[in-house]
């Protein structure tokens, strides 16, 4: 039996059977067909209505066919490619292919020199940006903060004109409205080389987060409408809590949140057939002691990984979260929930899993968890690479070679696959004792202190274009006094 | 008599919502006061959950659900007390602020004041500050309470504070404030009586605001 022998499966697990995901699937059509969404914005409604959607007032209810028409004209593979060329940078969506970045807007930040938490301050961008450029298994970036330096309005244009000219991986972008999205868009397609070239090789991601339960906020809806028309690939997700915001079941809040996601698909593919379109979002429990929305639960691997195989089902690409934690510092706490979340997201190949490096339940961005969770990454990342079974990788012959009582040290087999059978570590310790201890015996939060800001001594990012940086100068002036002039 | 008190006391605790009301009307035909129904009865009940809910043993579900269980007797004896001239724990004026859609954490400090023995009118989520002004002249509350998640629309609590103050209501009330970016260094900046920072904390905040004001 040589059937398949050469394909090489990776490492897979699965949550649903296909008769559950088909059951899933006929749950979301049925919420959007029967129940319907509440979308807070009248020329979207119109559009939908154009299209053949029922509307009533604010509520729209979408039938199978426009979902499904929706379905084939999203793609599932496609890529966002690096502003400066570089394709090590650029991302490929596609089956089997898990990315990571941190996550967008949290309120504090741990300053990488003191370790205390304080408000995120413009500079933390420049500073998230940097080590995300250089950390090698952080695909995109995001800002981990909601800048409390700049003019409220300016928060997420000033975080984008800060990041973009210091990663050259691609940018997950959030905004407040209209005006903000399109600062941002000038920015990217100036480096782009202008709309056309933009539209040929889209540089960054548009966020947009409507609300749990069933509500198109205008703003999210706004913007996804914003990026439909200027071909910015799009991702349009709610945080839902399972027991607050969504049905206490995962299945319920998986079904729930996909046809939240789908308002945005459907929306997004009448006026852009094509568009990248990412479903998915936060999914969690609301923990009924706390109060918070739990960035470390184990329903969190879980629901993600089930709401990933149903968008795959569709044939969407989704919107992962991992690598979080509900810890308030570096410690054993945050290294076990975002290890093995960051583990079961890459086992799901969840398209982009963001919030790698939430910390305090998502109250708190920590760059320290990111670097920590980079190694995580990798980790997981040799893992699900799999086993390669050729007749080279049998090693048959090079069993026979070294026979009973040799050693494979010195054979050619162990020379040629050495490097890339086996994985190494930045930052887990492996030495002996006593180098660990003749280094200082440092922990793993030292180690990961230090990494992070030797990266801040040391690397620099590609830079952007000297058109782009003069534009981003302009750009942000112009933004400024839209804003002094706004009543 | 005691009895009843008893009965009611863990019909809150077990959160049996449609058994309190009945309950009540049997206690005071029964011959027992109003104040025996809630300070004997109830409160007792309440302060069992709260005690639980803080000790990690009781889950906001099962809070909600003695919070309402107590919440139907009130409608029953309130009344009573009112006529009687008895002052109940305080009334809330609840709402999210003004472009804020974001309601789950607003829905908790509501639970968590009504278990406290509060009286709320949620005025719900986008509330304009003409609303709270509105609904500040209708209700008489003792306490404002605004939540917003966003740093964009906290603005507007900002503006609902010079709404109540610009309709001279704002000296008639205290107001508290909370969500995600709230912070008691903004809440100091804008000038409001309190902030908290989730929804037991802001039950206790409201509690405490209405003892120093009485």
């Amino acid at each position: 039996m040589r059937t398949n022998y050469r394909v090489n499966a990776g490492v897979r697990f699965e949550v649903f059977s296909r008769d559950q995901l088909e059951e899933l699937f006929n749950g979301v059509l049925h919420v959007m067909d029967k129940i319907g969404l509440d979308v807070h914005h009248e020329e979207a409604r119109n559009i939908l209505a154009d299209a053949g959607a029922h509307v009533e007032d604010k509520r729209v209810r979408i039938p199978t066919h426009l979902v499904k028409r929706a379905l084939a004209t999203a793609p599932r593979s496609f890529t966002i490619y690096a502003r400066d060329g570089n394709p090590a940078h650029d991302i490929q969506i596609g089956p089997g292919r898990a990315h990571f970045g941190p996550g967008p807007t949290p309120p504090n930040f741990i300053d990488v020199e003191t370790l205390e938490r304080r408000p995120y301050v413009r500079d933390d961008a420049r500073i998230v940006a940097t080590v995300v450029d250089a950390l090698p298994n952080i695909d995109f970036c995001e800002s981990l903060g909601t800048i409390s330096d700049v003019p409220t309005d300016l928060a997420a244009a000033y975080e984008f004109a800060t990041m973009f000219p210091r990663t050259t991986k691609p940018i997950v972008a959030w905004s407040f409205g209209w005006d903000d999205s399109n600062d941002i868009h000038q920015i990217a397609i100036t480096e782009a080389g202008g709309q056309e070239a933009f539209e040929r090789r889209p540089n960054y991601i548009h966020y947009c987060e409507p609300l749990s339960p069933l509500v198109s906020t205008f703003e999210a809806v706004d913007k996804v409408i914003f990026a439909a028309r200027h071909a910015v690939p799009v991702i349009f997700t709610t945080c839902a809590l399972a027991g607050g915001t969504a049905p206490v079941t995962p299945a319920g809040i998986i079904i729930q949140t996909t046809a939240e996601s789908f308002m945005g698909l459907v929306l997004s593919q009448i006026i852009r057939p094509g568009l990248p379109f990412f479903t998915g979002g936060v999914l969690s429990v609301m923990d009924m002691s706390a109060m918070i929305l739990s960035y470390g639960a184990p329903e969190l691997s879980l629901m993600m990984a089930g709401v990933t195989e149903l968008a795959h089902y569709c044939g969407l690409p989704l919107w992962q979260t991992g690598g979080c934690t509900d810890s308030k510092c570096l410690d054993e706490q945050a290294s076990l929930e975002g290890s093995l979340s960051v583990f079961f997201s890459a086992l799901s190949g969840g398209d982009l899993c963001h919030d790698v490096g939430y910390t305090e339940s998502g109250m708190t961005g920590s760059i320290l968890q990111t670097v920590m969770m980079d190694d995580a990454i990798g980790y997981s990342r040799r893992i699900t690479r799999g086993i390669e079974v050729t007749p080279d990788t049998l090693a048959v012959d090079v069993i026979r070679d070294v026979g009973p009582d040799g050693h494979y040290l010195y054979h050619d087999h162990t020379m040629q696959h050495f490097k890339t059978e086996f994985w190494y570590p930045n930052l887990c310790d492996r030495h002996n004792y006593e180098e660990w201890a003749a280094e200082g015996k440092q922990t793993m939060r030292a180690r990961v202190i230090d990494r992070t800001r030797e990266i801040l001594a040391t690397h620099n990012p590609s830079p952007v274009r000297p058109e782009t940086a003069e534009a981003i100068t302009a750009i942000m002036a112009a933004a400024e006094n839209r804003v002094k002039n706004k009543p | 008599m005691s009895e009843i008190l008893k009965r009611m006391s863990s019909a809150v605790i077990q959160g049996q919502r449609d058994d309190t009301r009945q309950m009540a009307r049997d206690a005071i035909e029964g011959g027992c006061s109003a104040e025996e129904v809630l300070y004997q009865g109830l409160m007792p009940g309440m302060d069992h959950v709260s005690g639980e809910f803080k000790a990690g043993r009781m889950f906001v579900p099962e809070v909600m659900r003695s919070a309402r269980a107590m919440l139907n007797a009130m409608e029953v004896i309130k009344p009573i007390m009112v006529k009687n001239g008895i002052r109940m724990a305080g009334k809330v004026v609840l709402g999210t602020v003004q472009g804020d859609l974001h309601d789950i954490g607003k829905n908790l400090v509501g639970m968590m004041c009504e278990g406290a023995g509060f009286e709320i009118h949620d005025l719900g989520a986008d509330v304009a500050p003409g609303q709270f002004v509105e609904a500040v002249k209708a209700f008489q509350p003792d306490i404002v309470g605004m939540s917003a998640l966003l740093t964009t629309t906290m603005r507007a609590m900002e503006g609902t504070v010079q709404a109540l103050v610009e309709a001279g209501v704002r000296d008639r009330v205290k107001v508290m404030i909370g969500g995600a970016p709230v912070t008691q260094a903004f809440a100091d900046r804008i000038g409001v009586d309190g902030y908290a920072p989730d929804a037991a904390a802001a039950a206790d905040k409201a509690k405490h605001l209405i003892a120093a004001s009485r």
